[in-house]
């Protein structure tokens, strides 16, 4: 698809056209997928189920502090597209994943690299609070002390209380770091999974819909810490909750049926989206 | 996928949604103000009406009616309120209660507008000496403008029924023909003295003609917020030629 847009100058009201394919790699995406200074790039990317192919050639970046947001409904591929940043799809039977997927200019499908540190480097938080049965201080000092990380107590302690700190749990729950991670409310163990992502120093974490079991005050919590996690990390998040998308990211891309249908700034994709599917899937048109 | 599926807009733009409640709240908004568009554009003609003919009852029945329009100015604004606590619009949804909340106030100010030659009708009832007040050709200018001011309000309520770029457009052209109205009008009251005016009679006369023509701006602000919710485009304060020169281009 050659998607001829027009610009408007604001100050003449002159309008010039743009052919977006020109600086577009996917076929089919409105927008730019590529950003200045990008963490993860990912080219015409193809990820089959068996012979049912889940992504079409989707390409895109995710850049460095930014929170970029995936949406589109269910059966689209965002969460599929997800967990090709990680290879959590190798765990798939049947999956073959496509394409180029690099993480600061190292193809992560690379036959060589091991994909247990490149899941330290991509962390996954997932749509439902999986703490390890296990105390909160055994949650968070876990990935450290298998990736060898620390050298001694007195460091891993200091760690777990950072990503604690980070996470913004520490304080409700340093009194408390013996006991169970399973103990804690939904919103509480959500932010202990990702103080266990955030201890092993990870560039990019990976959010599939990480609000979707949590209540509107934990939902907002955990929103706000995305917010603050902005400044040290690369956010990729997959949520249902346009809200969510518009509130918590930069930029926005919306899938329809393994397509990458439309990429941009998240203002732009919320009040003037270019395609029509977008359109019709944000304002509740869709289906 | 569909490469037409990129071309905007298409279709009922307020319609389609899944809940169908939505559509039936944007509806009532829209319904609103187009039910204050026809009030205003009777107003304005009953005010001039009894501006030319000098009917004091007729100025009276336009200020009596005035509250109608004010009233369902509140009503829209509840429903902006309502629309955006319950749908939280977005892109286009967003555009249209965006543009709607600040249609309606423009209508509202062009109901003023039309108040305002009512009453200034009436203060020439209680200035007027002997004889008609209105000599034909300022009967004939004032017409002219309220054909014009009418016209134009009348196409931009049109327009708000689908939101329509070539109907806003048209407004747009009609700016001139507005403007040139109006200024011969200010130079017939300029000249006014000749025909048995006083300065302050010419002076109400003149805030009446400034009344119509701002009818007419209204009706031009309203063809922008049309234009807005189309396109997704804000258009105002733009170069009106190199706007309406490029949208012509686009088709429109």
């Amino acid at each position: 698809m050659n998607t001829m847009v027009e610009v408007m100058d604001k100050t003449t009201g002159a309008i010039s056209s743009a052919d977006l394919a020109q600086d577009r790699p996917s076929a089919a995406t409105v927008g730019d997928v590529t950003v200045a200074d990008p963490r993860m790039t990912c080219r015409d990317v193809d990820v089959w189920y068996g012979a049912k192919q889940a992504i079409k050639g989707v390409s895109l970046d995710i850049g460095k502090n930014e929170v970029l947001s995936m949406i589109g409904p269910s059966g689209c591929g965002k969460s599929t597209f997800l967990r090709c940043l990680n290879r959590m799809n190798d765990t798939i039977d049947g999956c073959r994943v496509t394409g180029s997927i690099k993480l600061d200019e190292q193809d992560i499908y690379d036959k060589a690299l091991d994909p247990v540190p490149l899941r330290a480097q991509v962390g996954m938080v997932f749509q439902k609070p999986n703490p390890f049965p296990k105390s909160i201080y055994e949650n968070v000092a876990y990935g450290p002390r298998i990736h060898g990380l620390t050298n001694n107590k007195a460091e891993l302690d200091e760690l777990v209380e950072s990503s604690l700190r980070k996470a913004g749990l520490w304080n409700e729950v340093k009194d408390r770091l013996d006991q169970p991670g399973t103990g804690l409310s939904g919103g509480q163990q959500q932010r202990l999974c990702i103080a266990r992502t955030i201890a092993v120093s990870p560039e990019v974490i990976l959010m599939d819909e990480p609000c979707s079991a949590l209540d509107p005050i934990a939902t907002a919590i955990i929103e706000e810490l995305i917010d603050e996690l902005r400044a040290n990390y690369s956010i990729a998040i997959v949520t249902h909750s346009m809200q969510q998308a518009a509130r918590v990211s930069q930029r926005t891309a919306y899938f329809h049926l393994g397509d990458l249908i439309e990429v941009g700034e998240t203002n732009q994709i919320f009040t003037n989206p270019q395609h029509r599917l977008t359109e019709d899937y944000i304002t509740g048109r869709f289906g | 996928m569909s490469d037409t599926a990129v071309d905007k807009p298409a279709g009922d733009l307020m319609a389609g949604h899944t809940v169908r409640r939505y559509d039936q709240e944007l509806a009532k908004l829209r319904a609103i103000i187009l039910q204050m568009g026809e009030h205003v554009i009777e107003q304005t003609q009953a005010a001039v009406a009894a501006l030319i003919q000098g009917d004091e009852p007729q100025a009276y029945r336009v200020l009596d009616r005035e509250p109608q329009i004010d009233y369902l100015s509140l009503d829209a604004d509840e429903e902006v309120f309502r629309v955006i606590a319950r749908r939280q619009p977005t892109a286009v949804d967003l555009r249209i209660v965006l543009a709607l909340s600040k249609i309606a106030g423009e209508v509202e100010r062009a109901g003023d507008k039309a108040a305002r030659i009512a009453r200034q009708t009436l203060e020439l009832r209680q200035q007027e000496q002997d004889g008609e007040l209105l000599v034909e050709p300022l009967r004939v200018a004032f017409q002219t403008l309220d054909d014009k001011a009418c016209c134009m309000f009348e196409r931009s309520v049109r327009a708000v029924t689908s939101f329509d770029v070539t109907q806003a457009l048209v407004i747009f052209e009609d700016e001139p023909a507005l403007y040139a109205a109006a200024s011969n009008l200010r130079d017939l009251l300029g000249e006014s003295g000749d025909d048995g005016l006083v300065p302050r009679q010419a002076i109400t006369l003149f805030h009446c003609a400034q009344a119509l023509k701002h009818i007419g701006t209204h009706a031009s602000n309203i063809a922008e917020q049309v234009i807005y919710v189309a396109l997704g485009q804000d258009v105002r304060y733009r170069n009106r030629e190199i706007l309406i020169e490029t949208l012509r281009h686009r088709g429109y």
